[in-house]
């Protein structure tokens, strides 16, 4: 069964049909690829599945049960999880902090157990910040830790939100375009972090970007967006050939 | 954090106390009940420190806060003949009641809007709540409440400077735990919100919940405020709770800086004993002061946009901590290095 279901979703502002009838499936262990121009609704898509939208109709499931009426904040508790195109880290907190966010999410600590430093908020606080440290050594970021996110590099900044995201420990990732930004190098290590992501994780990916050497090399499954219509699906061999897909890359082929 | 900044903050702070307890030993009973409120007045700039510093939100309601807990004890103590703690408790209670209703009108809401609503709030209870005729139970009617002082275990706070010292007791344990707050899970995920809030709910935070604690909490410390107030003066008057008094201190908090706890009580000190030097030593009345205030303001707006005592505090850190050490900001090595350490 597949973890992450969208059965003919559609949304609309205005007068732009921002997404119609998208349906697609993404299996457990996957990394399945999103593309498409820009302004094809891969964000938007993004937001309908985490919930910052409401789709106008259509369904979307995870894990067998219907989102529906499920807050943003509540699917992160599902396990569904993001990395955002325009980078949104929490830009005047620490890169550790940053980190441990999500992890405060999770734990039931109260403002009176802080006020108070009771021992069990201190106890949780120190393995907040223990899993945190290991998560920013696993993406190489142990030694700004103590930096304020606003400061870092935007390579830096790509880790720390995958860093961020995967601290809630997600079953389902949703990448937008982490290779924004970043140079040649660095994108073409950032197959083999996804890579290792998934082995140590165990995390099923959604990844939408523009590099195409990543999202081949990357993705086991690929559809391809434009103006809000799933126009291919397949294999990414299949996709890279299919006349379609260059179409509407590349325009009207002479 | 470095064991030096440490050692400066906390011998800061020990020595704040220490003046703050000897001065007022040596001052006049007038300049003791100035002192008891200049500690009253850092309540609420504290409130503002949880709201405005954590969250981001602006209020200019935290003196209608602190009249929910000051006509609470005027009526329960006066009125009823209650027991002080426990009218207090109740008083703090029904601020942060409240706040959390204020909250949750403000939940959408930000900046301009949310300091338009929060006027609203204050001219409400201003010229409904407070007003004689309309709730008379609580507002006292034309009459005012006269609570009388309480004791504290067993010790009577008659005396101005036992008021004084139960009064600074009190501020300086809501700034520690204030300060816990701000340094544990609930300041951090509040800061996470004023942040960026769609981060905050993508990473799994309830949005509403915090937003609400924090209008709570602050509400709740200026109801603290307020009772307090209310037993320092003795007798409890609408015109103490005017939103004027609320617009002064929102521009004392952010002169001083929403984002340290050490404004609550600079900001106080100066609203109380700036006011008084002014009227003493110079020939200008009262109004003068909040000119003052608004210069104040356009000064820090410019030269310390975090406000004056945060930014007191950033050139103190600068000169205790050694550089910081960046490491690989050149981007090909921590590209490199992923793969081996990710393995």
């Amino acid at each position: 069964m597949a973890l992450l279901e969208l059965d003919q979703v559609s949304i609309r502002f205005g007068g732009v049909q921002a997404l119609l009838d998208v349906s697609l499936q993404v299996r457990e262990g996957e990394i399945v690829g999103l593309i498409g121009p820009n302004g094809a609704g891969k964000t938007t898509l993004f937001n309908c599945i985490t919930g910052v939208l409401r789709s106008d109709t259509g369904h979307i499931s995870y894990d067998g049960r219907d989102l529906g009426g499920v807050k943003t904040h509540r699917r992160a508790r599902l396990g569904i999880a993001r990395t955002f195109q325009n980078l949104q880290l929490f830009g005047r907190m620490s890169v550790l902090e940053n980190v441990m966010v999500p992890i405060d999410a999770f734990s039931s600590r109260t403002p009176v157990g802080d006020a108070f430093r009771l021992p069990s908020a201190r106890f949780e606080e120190r393995k907040a910040e223990e899993r945190a440290r290991a998560l920013l050594y696993f993406l190489d970021l142990l030694d700004v830790a103590d930096l304020q996110a606003g400061d870092l590099s935007v390579g830096m900044q790509r880790r720390l939100e995958l860093a961020r995201a995967l601290a809630s420990n997600p079953r389902l990732l949703l990448l937008d375009e982490p290779a924004a930004g970043l140079d040649a190098r660095e994108t073409a290590a950032l197959a083999d972090v996804l890579f290792r992501v998934r082995e140590q994780f165990n995390v099923t990916m959604l990844l939408v970007d523009h590099d195409m050497a990543l999202v081949m090399r990357a993705c086991d499954h690929i559809y391809v967006l434009d103006f809000g219509q799933i126009i291919s699906e397949g294999p990414p061999e299949d996709v890279r050939d299919d006349p379609e897909v260059i179409q509407a890359y590349l325009g009207e082929v002479a | 954090m470095t064991s030096d900044v440490r050692l400066v903050r906390w011998t800061a702070v020990g020595v704040g106390v220490a003046l703050g307890v000897i001065i007022p030993a040596f001052l006049s009973d007038f300049l003791r009940t100035l002192a008891a409120d200049a500690a009253i007045a850092g309540l609420i700039v504290l409130s503002l420190v949880v709201l405005t510093g954590l969250v981001g939100q602006i209020s200019f309601c935290q003196y209608s806060f602190a009249a929910i807990g000051a006509f609470t004890v005027g009526s329960l103590v006066a009125g009823h003949h209650w027991d002080f703690w426990l009218a207090l408790v109740v008083g703090v209670v029904f601020a942060a009641v409240v706040g959390v209703l204020v909250g949750f009108v403000a939940l959408r809401l930000s900046g301009l809007f949310l300091a338009i609503l929060t006027i609203g709030v204050a001219l409400f209870f201003d010229r409904f709540v407070l007003a004689a005729g309309n709730w008379n139970s609580f507002s006292g009617g034309l009459s005012s409440w006269r609570p009388g002082r309480p004791s504290f275990f067993g010790i009577g706070l008659h005396g101005e400077y036992a008021f004084y010292l139960f009064a600074f007791g009190v501020l300086l344990a809501a700034c520690l735990l204030v300060w816990n707050l701000r340094i544990g899970k609930t300041g951090r995920v509040l800061r996470a919100v004023r942040e960026s809030e769609v981060a905050a709910s993508t990473v799994g935070l309830n949005l509403t919940a915090w937003k609400l604690t924090a209008f709570g909490i602050s509400a709740a410390l200026a109801g603290v405020a307020g009772a307090l107030a209310a037993v320092r003066v003795g007798s409890v008057s609408a015109g103490s709770y005017d939103f004027l008094h609320s617009i002064s201190i929102a521009a004392i908090a952010i002169v001083f800086g929403a984002g340290s706890i050490a404004s609550a009580p600079a900001g106080g000190i100066f609203l109380i004993f700036g006011r008084e030097a002014l009227i003493d030593w110079t020939s200008f009345s009262t109004q003068w002061f909040d000119l003052i205030i608004g210069a104040g303001l356009i000064f820090q707006l410019v030269y310390a946009p975090d406000g004056a005592v945060v930014d007191v505090e950033r050139r103190i850190m600068r000169r205790l901590r050694p550089p910081v050490h960046r490491p690989p900001v050149n981007e090909q090595t921590a590209a490199d290095e992923v793969p081996a350490k990710a393995g």
